[in-house]
């Protein structure tokens, strides 16, 4: 009877109020950038460093995590749907700076995706 | 085995780690973001429970949050999340993206980082830019979802609770969803009744009101703390220290006005130490800037500019003073006359004349000549103990007022008390009052003394500083040396205070009239006065409370003079307002049966436009004092559909949106429409002083303001010179023409303030020359005012669609009125 329980606490959204609080997320979101618009007069520059040495071996960090743990061959984890996972290096400053965190992002997000596409046609080439 | 003791597991005690999820209580730290807000850091977990959002979304968005911090055990540890390029926090515009190669991604802002031409040029692909919030949840992969278990051991609280708890913690931070279950946060207040027992109960009803309306302010006020504010320096021409800056005001909740307190800050550095002081605001420029007089002048970090903090200081002096106007009308027998006393709390009692002699002549020396309703206003007012003056748009109250005030004194009954809620109004009825040749001493609160005012010569301060006698000689002199030193020895300064006291003492008793704020009327320098006459202007926008501060000074002869079919006062806090302390005491004595003496010839509005404001607001009363050619704007080529009608109802049909204080509306195609209306009177000769946009809603103002110096077909200068402003602050003003934009546009929701009859007779009622309303007709013709507003300009062929230069009949289908129950 724990399914049950669960589906019953599952359901029950109230439609409008999921509308309503929709519509208030838009609200922020567009006047987030509105206020972001005003705030800046003329483009910023770019003004990031990126440490060079990170993509160095991006490669070797570019193996999946799957049930089976440390398999080599994503084409074989993608067949098998065992690997659900990639790891990155999420970069972000602490002060002035640089510093890279490990962590794992699901396959099918969409920063996964489009680098492998690219790499896809990068080595059709 | 565990011992679970120091896992922040104590069940039963209500305490949950510091880290839970304030909502549920989940406190896995893998689940949880704290809100990076200062006076919040509150923690939320990512689970949606049974709402549509995560929880830190919906804390985010309902109280309007925007920054968020990791926890130190999370896989990134303790980290604020902020763009990787310019450092951006707000959650709501960052998303991952991956740089180069999907291995390494950084977070990075949509506006304006992600349109910075050098990272298109680096190769990254930004169109795969990945929001942070995504679905209404933050990104899982970086926040996790708690698990089933969790979920289920946690707080299964509701959509209605979150909006409940946000709402407490505004005035209580530390709330918990315990408080909720309390008795008391949610009981209504007692409201407030027709007639009362006694003093005692009006001040039991009243009293928690005032309390819930100061503790709302008060929390309003303090919450407005600014940081890293830039300061530029000057010095003021009684050689204070002034500080401009700019505050910008974040909602429609807060204004800043002249005479507001608050405290400069700054942490200090290796080369200053720390220092604060509080000052005045003296001025507010049209940019947001503001000037703030400080007191202290000593130690002013002046060559320092950057990384001040600003607080408001809250003064409790208004409410203090209602609450002790309630007081002394229950405690003292001398407060105000038998008769007011028992009329006021709505007990039966017997008719009274005044007797008096009357005027041969209504009118006053100074003024214009009274027509026939204002003889009439006068003369009653003159021979009742109450009376209540109403006086709707342009039909000359103020004169009216000054008239009565100037018989009053000559009554020789001792000097007579002029009051308003408002500064504005008090300076215009003085000015007036004066005209007639009385004497007037305007007393303004001792934080407003150096705020610049159009009768500055009639205030107080300015008479005490320039009574030009030899016997002050002593007076003046130290005023000259404190000016000059910032102080004096205690010695002196005891000297200087009696003798300021009792100039002031002196100028104040020789006056024909008092005239100031009903607030002002409890400044400690008028205690051990009497005023028997009394009037009020503008006492339908002064709560009940206010209205008995200038009362209870003696009162035996009272007239309010107001408009209760425009707008009442601003009550801040709902629950004080639905209690009913929105209602005005005018009003609950029509209530009551006085009658109002109604003002009946406008002098403001162009005919065609004062048609339907008289037929819907003043049973058809109203009469034109001015013709159609005094109203007619010669040179000025306007498209007017029908010539000699210069009003028309522009159909609007663009949607409405949420803005971004959550609290406010917006609508795009209107503000594109205002600004082409706009360009056109400029174009035709019109400048922009004599126009006026108003919209019942701030999101809208700012957008438009924004929209038009944007956008704007002409000089940005033009459109910056334009007043853009809600209905409520255009209340009591007017402008040559004036252009509403109403902007609610929906299929199911209400029309929300555009629904008060008041708010639209106030938007009506302000031009003089011409109007342009724009709005959706299917929307607004629902409710029935509006309705026959639409109706009203359809007939006269003023409802018109299409560009501006070729207008269009409109065929729009109007909706059925609903009914309003009650
Ligand atoms: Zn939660
Ligand atoms: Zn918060
Ligand atoms: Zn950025």
């Amino acid at each position: 009877d724990d399914e049950v329980h669960v589906r019953q606490k599952v359901a029950e959204v109230d439609p409008q109020e999921a509308a309503n609080f929709e519509q208030e997320l838009r609200a922020v979101m567009q006047e987030s950038i509105e206020q972001r618009r005003q705030e800046l007069r003329g483009r910023p520059m770019l003004n990031m460093v990126i440490p060079m040495n990170l993509f160095e071996g991006s490669a070797r960090d570019h193996h999946g995590r799957g049930v089976g743990g440390d398999s080599g061959d994503e084409a074989l984890d993608e067949e098998a749907g065992g690997s659900k996972e990639v790891q990155v290096k999420v970069l972000v400053k602490r002060g002035n700076k640089q510093q890279t965190k490990q962590m794992y992002i699901p396959r099918d997000s969409s920063l996964v995706q489009s680098t492998k596409q690219k790499e896809a046609a990068e080595f059709e080439e | 085995e565990e011992t679970g003791d120091e896992d922040g597991y104590e069940f039963g005690k209500g305490d949950f780690t510091e880290h839970a999820c304030r909502y549920c209580g989940v406190s896995n730290p893998a689940c949880v973001v704290r809100c990076n807000v200062p006076s919040c850091r509150k923690w939320f977990c990512n689970s949606r429970g049974n709402t549509s959002g995560s929880h830190i979304v919906n804390h985010l968005v309902r109280a309007k949050h925007k920054e968020v911090c990791l926890h130190k055990d999370s896989p990134l540890g303790e980290t604020i999340l902020e763009c990787y390029n310019c450092g951006c926090r707000n959650v709501f515009l960052l998303g991952f993206i991956s740089a180069k190669t999907e291995s390494v991604v950084v977070l990075l802002c949509r506006e304006p980082c992600l349109n910075v031409n050098a990272l298109k040029d680096m190769n990254w692909d930004l169109s795969q830019w990945c929001p942070l919030i995504d679905d209404r949840c933050f990104l899982q992969w970086l926040v996790k979802i708690p698990s089933e278990q969790e979920q289920l051991r946690a707080r299964q609280i509701s959509a209605q609770q979150i909006n409940k708890v946000e709402e407490l913690w505004k005035t209580n931070p530390d709330a918990s969803l315990e408080d909720l279950e309390k008795p008391g946060v949610d009981d209504e207040p007692q409201p407030v009744a027709l007639k009362y027992e006694d003093a005692y109960q009006y001040q039991n009803v009243f009293a928690p009101l005032i309390k819930l309306e100061a503790d709302y302010d008060k929390m309003m006020k303090e919450s407005q703390s600014k940081d890293n504010v830039t300061i530029r320096w000057d010095i003021g021409l009684n050689k204070k220290r002034i500080a401009y800056f700019v505050f910008p005001k974040e909602d429609n909740e807060l204004r800043l006005v002249p005479g507001d307190e608050l405290r400069l800050r700054y942490s200090g550095d290796a080369a200053h130490p720390a220092w604060q002081s509080v000052g005045h605001v003296i001025k507010l420029t049209a940019q947001e800037e503001v000037a703030l007089e400080l007191r202290a002048s000593q130690g002013v970090p002046v060559d320092v500019n950057h990384g001040f903090s600003v607080d408001f200081v809250w003064k409790s002096t208004s409410f203090d003073r209602m609450q002790g106007a309630m007081k002394t009308f229950a405690v003292d027998e001398t407060s105000v006359s038998g008769y007011i006393y028992h009329h006021l709390l709505g007990h039966e009692v017997e008719n009274q004349t005044v007797r008096n002699t009357l005027p041969r002549r209504f009118g006053a020396p100074g003024l214009p000549e009274l027509n026939a309703s204002q003889v009439l206003a006068v003369k009653s007012v003159l021979q009742k103990p109450i009376s209540l003056i109403q006086g709707p748009p342009g039909t000359g109250k103020t004169v009216t007022s000054a008239a009565i005030v100037y018989h009053m004194a000559k009554q020789g009954q001792g000097q007579v008390l002029v009051c308003a809620p408002s500064n504005v109004a008090v300076d215009q009825l003085a000015e007036k009052i004066s005209a007639t040749g009385l004497k007037v001493v305007r007393l303004c609160a001792k934080s407003r003394e150096a705020v610049s005012s159009p009768v500055e010569h009639l205030t107080l301060h300015y008479q005490v500083r320039h009574l030009d006698t030899s016997e002050k000689s002593e007076l003046h002199k130290l005023q000259q040396l404190k000016d000059e030193q910032g102080e004096l020895s205690s010695s002196d300064e005891k000297k200087y205070k009696a003798l300021k006291r009792a100039t002031e003492r002196e100028i104040s008793q020789s006056a024909d009239v008092i005239c100031c704020t009903c607030v002002g009327a409890g400044d400690p320098r008028l205690a051990n006065f009497r005023f028997r006459q009394v009037l009020i202007d503008e006492s339908t926008q002064a709560t009940e409370p206010e209205c008995l501060i200038p009362l209870v000074l003696g009162a035996k002869q009272v007239v309010f003079v107001g408009d209760h079919c425009q707008l009442g006062p601003v009550i801040m806090c709902k629950k004080a307002a639905r209690a009913g302390l929105a209602q005005s005491l005018f009003e609950r004595l029509v209530l009551l049966g006085v009658k109002p003496i109604r003002l009946q010839v406008q002098y403001r509005m162009h005919p065609s436009l004062s048609e339907f404001p008289s037929n819907s607001f003043y049973e058809g009363t109203l009469q034109n004092g001015v013709t159609v050619n005094e109203r007619q704007s010669s040179g000025i080529d306007f498209p007017w559909p029908v010539p000699n009608r210069p009003m028309f109802f522009y159909v609007q049909m663009g949607q409405e949106e949420i803005s971004a204080s959550g609290t406010s509306y917006l609508n795009r195609t209107e503000a594109a429409n205002v600004e082409k209306i706009v360009t056109t009177f400029l174009r035709s000769g019109v400048v922009p002083s004599q126009i006026g946009v108003i919209t019942p809603y701030e999101g809208q103002r700012a957008y438009i303001v924004n929209y038009m110096s944007r956008n704007g077909a002409l000089r940005q200068q033009l459109y910056k010179e334009i007043e853009v402003a809600s209905v409520d602050s255009f209340q009591g003003r007017e402008k040559d023409y004036i252009i509403l934009s109403c902007v609610r546009s929906n299929e199911h929701q209400g029309i929300g303030f555009l629904n008060d009859p008041r708010r639209l007779n106030v938007a009506l009622t302000r031009a003089r020359y011409g109007i342009v309303i724009l709005g959706n007709p299917k929307v607004l013709s629902k409710q029935p005012l509006w309705n026959s507003l639409l109706t009203h300009y359809k007939e006269h062929e003023c409802l018109v669609e299409g560009p501006l230069n070729n207008l269009k009949q409109s065929m729009v289908q109007f909706q059925k009125p609903k009914k309003i129950y009650n």
